[in-house]
């Protein structure tokens, strides 16, 4: 039993990385876009910070094999449920452009212009809840599935407008401050120049920022042409959807990838040394039995078979409980655990070679019982 | 194996062991004699030390006696050295072995306990099987051919040990104290097995024991002290 808790452990680990690599996919896949345009010289929108001005995208739709192009703007924050916080990746999106929410599973997409939010089912929202974002609320109306950020947050989706003022919009406080502190500069505050204080405070008031342009490509539009277009005309960064999953998959997650690996090495050697421990135990307590069959003509290649079959047996053992309590706390994490077949078949032989491996202390053992033990007292 | 009635099952002559060298040397059998016949069963007794296990290893052929000769069904199989490169097939063919605990595989069913000595002589798993079952029918323990070992009683795998024993019919049986642990009652019981088994399969079996409640039943006793044995002549009474 514990060493199937032990294999349940270690399936669970590469359950949680290939659910990390999964969530990288989903949130690629889940955007609807085929090329992402971020600030120049970042990794954005998810891997790095990325602003762009949000009048960007009508001159990226003009470009040849675009069909569509949508701003978006990301932002990870806590999110207020009555008593109690969510931790969410708010994303805002232009309805009917790229970035949009796929599929919903419940309730409708946003209709409004402002304070309605489409949630993924993991934040355990309901439709027609209200939720505090900033300093307003908004109703959620839909529902989606799967829609979680790289590090596994569920997505709330609301307009574009509403997440730019979440994002870059200052507080009351600070807008006033700010005001202030534009008056007494004197380059804005000139006696000879009416209206240019007011245009300046204006500009500071509202946010024209985002953080990634999407991009849908056209039909038969080559997505690698299509991003070198940007990258050399708009002076822009472009990344396909290959390039994307390189970099949440290569970066993003590569040293939870290795921090993982690192777990799965140590519960390994674990697992062999508690199979080793449990198997030469049996042996040496069998001492006696092990004798009466060199006794009564037992080769060394049938003790060793037979020691081999135990500690292949309890691998099976091992591996069936470990399979199955994956199975039973995968739901439980809070991370999104994905346990591949072909995962568990990898397991199952890496168990089994373990297992294997460990029989050798213990088959040595058995093979130096003399079978005149068997004999007397 | 075809066993000739007229010869004995195993005959020693002379046996003796030597522990050690020089001045720590000691002499564990000092010139053993022992002749016992085909569907003979007969007791070997003696006080702790006295050479009892020694005996049973050298005829067990675990250990190599120093000196003498032993035969079993008139082959040599001893004599001032080994006659025979495969000690391992000897005990797996020719001597069966029944302990003071039945030490039986416990992953393995009772049926497949007994069909792995045929199995280990190269026989087919079929043969060894219906060879087994035919085996346990015979000790009234058929009816738990497939019943895992740790489902049997205490008495019902001393039978499945016998059965063992009885696998590869072998000439000789070497029963090495086989009811210290039992009762009375059951202690009798086995040893009524055991001559029951001597006759119907021809083998000759030697009991090692101290066991007070069987000495009586022996028709033959083999008495060994210091290394030597003295033939007595056994109650016989019915177990």
């Amino acid at each position: 039993m514990g060493l199937g808790l032990l294999i349940g452990v270690t399936l669970s680990m590469a359950g949680i990385y290939r659910g990390m690599v999964e969530d990288a996919t989903v949130l690629i896949d889940g955007s609807g876009a085929d090329i992402w345009v971020v600030q120049q010289g970042t990794l954005g929108p998810y891997a790095e910070p990325s602003s762009l001005r949000d009048d960007v995208v009508r001159s990226i739709a003009g470009l040849p094999g675009v069909a569509a192009a949508g701003n978006a703007a990301y932002l990870t924050m806590q999110v207020g449920r009555g008593s109690t916080e969510s931790r969410v990746l708010l994303v805002g999106f232009e309805p009917g452009r790229p970035g949009e929410p796929g599929h919903l599973i419940a309730g409708r997409p946003v209709t409004r212009g402002h304070y309605e939010a489409v949630a993924d089912e993991k934040t355990g929202m309901r439709v027609g809840e209200r939720v505090r974002i900033r300093r307003h609320d908004y109703e959620v109306v839909g529902l989606t599935r799967r829609m979680v950020s790289a590090s596994g947050d569920p997505m709330l989706f609301v307009p574009l407008k509403d997440a730019q003022e979440v994002q870059f919009l200052k507080d009351n406080d600070a807008l006033v401050n700010e005001r202030e502190r534009t008056a007494a500069n004197p380059a804005f505050n000139r006696p000879g120049v009416p209206g240019l204080l007011e245009a300046v405070q204006a500009s500071q008031a509202q946010s024209r920022q985002v953080n990634s342009v999407l991009v849908r490509l056209a039909e038969g539009a080559d997505a690698d042409a299509v991003a070198e277009n940007i990258r050399r005309w708009k002076r822009l960064q472009a990344y396909t959807k290959a390039q994307m999953e390189e970099i949440l998959v290569a970066k993003l997650i590569a040293t939870s990838a290795r921090q993982i690996g690192m777990f799965l090495v140590i519960l390994s050697v674990v697992s062999a040394a508690i199979v080793a421990f449990i198997i030469y135990t049996l042996t040496v307590n069998k001492v006696r039995e092990i004798a009466v069959l060199k006794l009564i003509g037992a080769t060394d290649a049938t003790i060793g078979g037979m020691i081999l079959q135990q500690a292949l047996g309890l691998g099976l053992i091992g591996f069936t409980v470990g399979r199955i309590v994956a199975g039973l706390w995968a739901p439980v994490f809070p991370k999104y655990v994905l346990l591949l077949p072909g995962d568990a078949a990898r397991g199952f032989a890496a168990v089994m070679a373990i297992c294997a491996l460990a029989s050798i202390v213990a088959i040595r053992a058995a093979l130096r019982v003399d079978p005149a033990e068997a004999i007397g007292g | 194996m075809a066993i000739a009635n007229d010869m004995p099952a195993i005959r020693i002559q002379g046996l003796t062991k030597r522990y050690g060298s020089g001045d720590t040397a000691v002499d564990a059998l000092k010139g053993v004699d022992m002749t016992v016949a085909p569907g003979e069963v007969v007791g070997l007794i003696g006080p702790s030390g006295s050479g009892k296990s020694t005996l049973l290893k050298c005829l067990g052929a675990v250990i190599e006696p120093t000196a003498g000769r032993m035969e079993i069904s008139g082959e040599a199989i001893y004599d001032g050295g080994w006659k025979l490169d495969d000690l391992r097939a000897l005990r797996r063919d020719r001597i069966g072995f029944i302990f003071q605990a039945p030490y039986l595989i416990s992953f393995l069913d009772v049926t497949d306990n007994v069909a792995l000595l045929p199995m280990l002589a190269g026989a087919r798993n079929a043969d060894a099987r219906s060879r087994a079952r035919e085996l346990l029918e015979a000790l009234d323990v058929g009816h738990r051919a497939a019943a895992r070992i740790s489902q049997l009683s205490g008495g019902e795998q001393q039978r499945v040990a016998i059965a063992r024993a009885l696998a590869n019919r072998p000439p000789v049986i070497l029963a090495d104290e086989p009811t210290a642990p039992l009762d009375s009652e059951r202690a009798l019981t086995v040893v009524r097995i055991l001559n029951g088994m001597a006759v119907k399969f021809g083998a000759a079996i030697i009991v090692v024991t101290h066991d007070e409640k069987i000495i009586p039943t022996f028709r033959r006793l083999y008495h060994i002290r210091d290394g030597r044995t003295q033939e007595e002549a056994g109650e016989g009474r019915a177990p």
